[in-house]
């Protein structure tokens, strides 16, 4: 009986580390990409929510190196993208608005 | 956030420092048992409104300096001029990031600086005489408004980005007027200008601090 509740609560963790993994959302708030980098399992679906009143993109590559992989827009609070990644890689992304606003995506 | 508490705390002693400083000068003359208020204006709030105030008025006095020597031709005290400028906007990156953490610091030092680099745009447009280039950085500028007012407002929901954006706007105008007296090469005029530039800052650093202090009333307090 010792060892219920902590094995309870290590599969409760697990189960929901598998949950988030499988999609994980980046939020846009106070000119931030968070969290940033993350990590995903090739084959999930990344979704990006706007929580500032003012457009940003989610932009692939960097300013000076663009990826054309995606380019979403999400006009004010509330707007939301997603993106699957398919492919092993890191996946670095920028605002084309802000463009010191950078985040990444490592898709393992 | 151990260390963003960290550094306020520092923030704030600095600040109150700053303050007691100036009460105990200007309170050498008249004896403790006639100034029953005087630890009113060593609040944690008031060295917040104080310290604000400073930055953003040194920000309009060395933009204006910075603006007149380029337009005077005056290189080497331009580049001076500028480098102090850019010391302020890293401080007033720091006020924020002292009382939203280091990574709203690192998100709002590149946006202040923005609206700096169009300024500068203006700037070259009036020393050019070109009249397309001064038009652009002014609807840059205005547009900027829109992006500082949403910055504002996600950390601050008592600092509406209207408001804020049509506050900004103003220092906007306030400071094209001081460079476009500079242009024209009148003195007076330009010196009028930035000492309303200079006033109209309070207008911000007021209210930011008020807005601080009520999101935060506990580290403000006493
Ligand atoms: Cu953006």
């Amino acid at each position: 009986m010792r060892y219920v509740v902590p094995l309870a609560a290590v599969a409760v963790w697990l189960f929901a580390d598998l949950a988030t993994a499988d999609a994980p959302t980046v939020a846009i708030q106070l000119f931030q990409f968070a969290p940033s980098p993350v990590a995903v399992e090739a084959g999930a679906r990344v979704t990006w929510t706007n929580r500032d009143d003012i457009e940003h993109t989610v932009t692939a590559g960097e300013p000076d190196r663009r990826t054309g992989r995606f380019d979403l827009r999400l006009p004010g609070p509330g707007a939301s993208e997603s993106v699957t990644f398919t492919e092993r890689g890191v996946y670095p992304y920028f605002c084309d608005r802000h463009r010191s606003m950078r985040g990444e995506i490592r898709v393992n | 956030m151990r260390g963003i508490g960290a550094k306020s705390m520092a923030v704030a002693a600095v600040v109150v420092a700053i303050s007691a400083c100036t009460t105990t000068n200007g309170g050498t003359a008249s004896s403790p048992s006639t100034m029953p208020a005087m630890g009113t204006s060593q609040t944690k709030a008031a060295g917040l409104r104080a310290g604000l105030n400073n930055l953003l008025r040194e920000h309009v006095y060395l933009a204006g300096a910075a603006t007149g020597a380029a337009l005077a031709g005056r290189d080497a005290e331009f580049k001076a001029a500028a480098a102090a400028l850019d010391a302020n906007s890293v401080a007033v990156a720091g006020a924020i990031g002292s009382v939203y953490g280091a990574g709203a610091e690192q998100a709002f030092l590149p946006l202040w600086r923005r609206h700096i680099g169009f300024v500068v745009d203006y700037t070259v447009g009036v020393a050019t005489n070109d009249r397309g280039k001064q038009d652009r950085a002014v609807n840059d500028l205005i547009g900027y408004t829109q992006d500082f007012g949403a910055f504002l407002q996600s950390a601050n929901p008592n600092l509406p980005k209207a408001v804020v954006a049509d506050l900004v706007k103003h220092h906007v105008v306030t400071l094209k007027a001081v460079i476009d007296a500079q242009g024209t090469k009148d003195p007076v005029k330009a010196f009028t200008a930035i000492r309303a530039a200079a006033e109209h800052m309070q207008m911000i650093a007021d209210p930011l601090a008020e807005a601080i202090v009520k999101q935060f009333p506990d580290r403000f307090r006493g």
